[in-house]
């Protein structure tokens, strides 16, 4: 009498180059809705600590209801 | 690409359910703040101030939306990297019921759980100075739930399935010490209590709107998309 067995051996299949891109997606639209009070428009404009008539807040101010619903700290 | 196009479709529900049940607590809050400018004399009120404030809200408002897509593409993407990671582990014998388990017990650890210490508030509760020490012990306190989860699940694969049970107990005991450990949110609640409390309800309903419907889209197009490429 003869027995057979099966065995299976199943991977996941999801390549490291994918994963690392949705760490950075996760990690940035985090850091956008939750956390940015003016950095992202200071970095990416501030020339001489100026950023040209754009409010450092504004994404700040986009973000501002769904951070509070979300339950994000805010003021 | 699915998993991001499920993150931005929940993230559109949820910012839409936020619009429908949670702005008007947010109108109630901020005219709260508003009434504490004018008493304190920081502001006046004349029609400039409420020019000016009805700009400023209807961005806010209008980001509402776009926030909700911007964070549901990012937390999707989480959801999507542990989705794909564990899927072959999760019970069920369909990728949205796997996919609703895996959202359901996100919810419990990286939402519930740290809401319950540190509860979302409404505009007049925060102190502009505490932002970055509130920030700090939010964060970490998901990340201590969310590692916490993980590691207590690796934990339970060296039991036998009738002993599982023990990793369950054993993250309950962690999370609640961390609980009490955890400092408490440094702000004082000067608003009525009836209005956070209510609006702290419509940010569960929101967040929880966000997890059901990721769990529900991403499992359907996995089992539409990637299972098929599996096959």
């Amino acid at each position: 009498m003869s027995e057979s067995q099966q065995i299976s051996v199943s991977k996941s299949g999801v390549s490291k180059l994918a994963i690392l891109a949705l760490a950075l997606v996760f990690a940035a639209g985090l850091f956008v809705v939750g956390f940015d009070n003016g950095h992202i428009v200071n970095f990416v404009f501030a020339e001489d600590g100026s950023t040209g008539g754009i409010d450092p807040l504004v994404i700040h101010e986009l973000a501002h209801d769904m951070r509070h619903a979300a339950g994000f700290p805010c003021h | 690409m699915i998993i991001l196009f499920s993150g931005a479709l929940a993230g559109l529900i949820h910012g839409t359910v936020n619009f429908a049940i949670v702005e008007p607590y947010l109108d109630q809050a901020i005219g709260i703040e508003n009434h504490n400018l004018f008493e304190s004399g920081e502001s006046e009120d004349t029609p400039e101030f409420w020019i000016e404030y009805e700009g400023y809200r209807t961005w806010q408002k209008s980001g509402q939306i776009l926030a909700g897509v911007i964070l549901g593409v990012s937390m999707g993407s989480l959801f999507g990297i542990v989705f794909a990671l564990s899927r072959n582990s999760l019970p069920g014998n369909h990728d949205v019921k796997k996919s609703l388990i895996l959202a359901g017990v996100m919810w419990f650890t990286l939402y519930l759980i740290p809401f319950m210490k540190y509860p979302a508030n409404p505009p007049t509760v925060g102190d502009g100075e505490t932002i970055v020490l509130r920030a700090i012990l939010y964060l970490s306190f998901i990340a201590i739930s969310g590692i916490g989860a993980i590691l207590f699940y690796k934990l339970s694969k060296k039991f036998k399935n009738n002993k599982k049970f023990i990793s369950l107990i054993g993250y309950g005991v962690f999370i609640s010490v961390a609980f009490f450990v955890m400092p408490e949110n440094p702000d004082e609640i000067t608003a009525p209590m009836n209005l956070v409390n209510e609006f702290r309800l419509m940010s569960v309903l929101g967040v929880s709107s966000f997890w059901i419907s990721i769990g529900v889209i991403l499992g359907l197009f996995w089992n539409r998309f990637e299972s098929k490429k599996e096959a």
